[in-house]
């Protein structure tokens, strides 16, 4: 323990001489939180802008731009008279979608004889489009139904059994754990540890890598008492510490302030952080660790880590993507840090469908030793080959 | 000494082209990065969708119409009907152990409801923990339910007395054509992947120039890199070591726009004309960008990577490619237009994506170039101000003779042992 001691004791002596890149990167780890609470502020993007194109010329369009007006969704910001300036302008990226009306509509809709309306969207941007289509085709769903109605009205039934009649089944959605499909729950939940911890991952990658290029591995190593295992726990603590505070105070803002829908053990959540805390830091001393060349180690650590958003499998599923990305995503902690927290978040789950996933996060630790024996190692040649000057 | 533009230009270029293939981490970022990256993110996004998510199914109402309907959600590509219930206890079971992905209940009443013409209710329960779980559950089972009530429908017209002609004319008093551009499907690569190759060059290059700055910086040659007839005609070195980037940019840009895209199939509707006469200005704004923040701000060599993964993610959802511009709020919608990368993404998608031309991105290609414009004179200004300002070539001059000196006297200590 006193090798421990000693090294942590160096280290905070480190960070109080030069804390800049600690003061940096908690800084960017505040301005990234702050950025994504407020640019997805709206939670689902409201008054989206979209088009009518408008061949018929009758009050129908107009009386259609004013019920798309209506909704929350979406906005009619044009008015077009034909199909290419509609296009142009989605090209532009002006407009997400639009409805076309041809021709002789209005003639077509009052003889009954099922007018054509184009609905075009444009998925290219995937939330915006997708939400602007379905917005316009339930709104398109609904003036059926008026028009059925109207009609059914006429003949004389009573609502009830016009209700039957033109609405025989309804659908009754329930979206567990995010009930108002809200994107900034679901991006920032996972998004936001991600970013922390691969900031550290990053950074311990770059702390060790220094000592290596500085030459002062070897008063690192000295501190421990020669102990490369001592020597780079010690190194790791204060930033585990520091790291793991940043997340947990992350995630009680998120679930405790912003009211985060959260069903699970506020304990198990705080573990669950501190344990990706340290399964990164291992992850990242094994690979230093194996590689004693900082600037390579650097390289080496940037590309593990920058699949680390799409391999956390919350953009888009593990399980969709070709099966070689599933064996590979276990080797990222933030993966079972996802699956913790919507075990936990969304369903409420305790420990008893989360231990493999915390036990998967303990496993780093043996990844830490193997790191830790072959630093030693690398630590012992560059010792005999005179790298190290003493 | 002879002072010919060309010349000087030709002169840079030169050392920049050594220093950049003399530096290994350089090297890694320019000829590795941007091979692995566009590799890696187009093979784990090239299945675009989510197929056969799995369901389970409570039907308690046990008819013939809802025996009908899952047998349809499982022959939809988006769901698989993996369990079916006896009770919403067991499906809850099997949802909380994470084995089903959305659940779909019929009530005791049903089909009950649907003979007496009243309107029957189906329960829809999914898991929100990703959204291509939600879209699968939701989009497959109401598609579904649009043709299975107009089914019902016909059937009920006719009950009430209406002939077929009719009835079909009245299911169907409006006919929605749906037709999706650009990205038919809703394919996840196809949205997705263009705007991540062109955050990976943006990337790669800015990074790449700053690490180099970071090394000048730390071995404090960047003094004489620039001599000091050079001091009215800064733009000359700028000019020279711009040219060595964006000549190495056109066949990394080739590689990471053109034949990975055309390798996993991602869209390219756009003209190579288009193409290339957008990316000049980008890869120059980038490239100015870079040398502005790299001379102002890199100090080291490996402390700059540190910021790159914060910086890449902030500039993905700076882009408008996830949150649409329209609803983002105007003091992020103005500091995006500080990178290169916003107007970088949103023209390229929309050429290679949507088949734009210049004429339609003419706003984002304005923009790059006056960021290009703009990029360029804060770069010469900074580059001035590090290597002329007064006093500073003297005490840089004066540290330098000094580690000279030790330098010397060390070798001659060796020497002498």
């Amino acid at each position: 323990m006193v090798g421990v001691k000693r090294v942590i004791k160096r280290e905070i002596n480190r960070i109080l001489h030069k804390p800049r890149y600690l003061i940096f990167l908690t800084l960017a780890c505040i301005f990234s939180f702050v950025f994504f609470a407020t640019l997805t502020d709206e939670g689902q993007p409201e008054n989206l802008p979209v088009a009518v194109v408008d061949m018929d010329g009758s009050y129908l369009t107009r009386r259609l731009c004013h019920e798309i007006n209506a909704t929350q969704g979406v906005k009619v910001v044009a008015v077009y008279n034909n199909h290419t300036e509609a296009r142009k302008a989605m090209q532009r990226g002006e407009i997400f979608a639009f409805y076309e009306v041809p021709k002789g509509t209005y003639n077509e809709l009052l003889n009954f004889r099922a007018p054509h309306f184009g609905l075009y969207s444009n998925p290219c941007y995937l939330l915006a489009g997708t939400l602007s289509y379905k917005q316009l085709a339930t709104m398109g769903m609904l003036a059926a139904g008026a028009v059925q109605r109207e009609v059914y009205r006429k003949k004389g039934y009573s609502e009830d059994q016009i209700m039957g009649l033109i609405m025989p089944v309804e659908l009754d959605t329930h979206l567990i754990g995010n009930p108002w499909a809200n994107y900034r729950i679901y991006l920032m939940t996972t998004l936001i540890p991600a970013l922390f911890s691969f900031m550290l991952l990053l950074f311990m990658s770059y702390l060790i890598g220094r000592e290596w290029e500085k030459g002062s591995i070897h008063t690192l190593m000295h501190k421990s008492g020669n102990n490369p295992y001592k020597a780079l726990f010690g190194k790791m603590l204060p930033y585990t510490v520091w790291f793991s505070l940043l997340v947990m105070i992350a995630n009680l803002i998120m679930f405790g302030i912003m009211k985060f829908p959260f069903n699970g053990s506020w304990l198990l959540m705080m573990l669950n952080s501190v344990l990706l805390i340290f399964a990164v830091q291992c992850a990242a001393v094994f690979i230093v660790g194996c590689i004693p060349d900082a600037q390579l180690a650097m390289g080496i650590t940037a590309v593990y880590g920058a699949l680390c958003f799409s391999l956390s499998g919350f953009s888009f599923p593990i399980e969709a993507m070709p099966p070689v990305f599933t064996g590979i995503s276990w080797l990222y902690p933030i993966r079972y840090y996802y699956l913790n927290y919507s075990n936990m978040a969304i369903f409420g789950n305790g420990l008893e469908h989360c231990w493999p996933y915390f036990c998967s996060l303990l496993v780093f630790g043996l990844v830490f030793l193997a790191g830790a024996w072959m630093f030693g190692r690398n630590y012992d040649k560059a010792v005999s080959q005179g790298k190290v000057n003493k | 000494m002879k002072s010919n533009a060309l010349y000087d230009i030709w002169k840079v270029f030169g050392a920049e082209v050594r220093r950049v293939f003399s530096d290994r981490m350089v090297m890694l970022v320019f000829f590795v990065a941007t091979v692995i990256y566009p590799i890696a993110f187009c093979a784990i996004y090239n299945t675009e969708y989510m197929h056969n998510s799995p369901m389970a199914v409570v039907d308690e109402s046990r008819c013939e119409a809802s025996e009908r309907f899952i047998h349809n959600l499982d022959a939809l590509p988006e769901v698989s009907v993996e369990y079916k219930c006896s009770n919403m206890a067991e499906a809850e079971q099997l949802m909380r152990d994470r084995k089903v992905h959305s659940i779909v209940y019929f009530p005791r009443d049903y089909g009950t409801r649907l003979a007496d013409l009243q309107t029957a209710r189906i329960c829809i329960f999914c898991d929100m923990s990703s959204f291509y779980y939600y879209k699968n559950a939701v989009t497959g089972s109401s598609n579904l339910l649009i043709n299975e009530m107009q089914s019902i429908e016909v059937q009920r017209y006719e009950q009430v007395g209406l002939d077929d002609q009719q009835a079909n004319e009245m299911v169907q008093p409006v006919v929605y054509d749906d037709i999706k551009l650009y990205n038919p499907s809703g394919g996840f690569a196809s949205f997705f992947v263009p705007a991540l190759l062109i955050i990976v060059l943006h990337q790669t290059l800015f990074f790449g120039i700053c690490i180099m700055c970071g090394g000048a910086n730390e071995n404090k040659k960047e003094l004489f890199r620039i001599p000091s007839y050079l001091r009215h005609s800064v733009h000359r070195v700028i000019f020279g070591r711009a040219l060595c980037f964006v000549l190495l940019y056109i066949p990394i840009s080739g590689f990471v726009l053109w034949i990975v895209p055309w390798f996993f199939h991602l869209p390219q509707l756009g003209t190579v004309y288009d193409l290339v006469m957008f990316l000049l200005p980008f890869v120059l704004a980038v490239t100015f960008f870079g040398m502005s923040f790299g001379t102002l701000f890199s100090r080291e060599k490996m402390s700059t990577v540190l910021c790159c993964i914060f910086f890449s993610a902030i500039l993905f959802f700076l882009s408008g490619m996830v949150w649409p511009q329209s609803n983002m709020p105007k003091l992020w919608l103005w500091f995006s237009y500080l990178f290169p990368s916003t107007p970088g993404i949103q023209g390229y998608v929309r050429i290679s994506s949507m088949g734009a031309h210049l004429k339609e991105v003419q706003f984002e290609y304005l923009a790059l170039w006056i960021q290009t414009a703009c990029y360029f004179v804060t770069t010469c200004v900074i580059t001035y101000w590090k290597n002329f300002k007064r006093g500073r070539q003297s005490r840089l001059l004066h540290r330098l003779h000094s580690q000279y000196q030790m330098r010397v006297a060390k070798s001659h200590i060796v020497d002498t042992q």
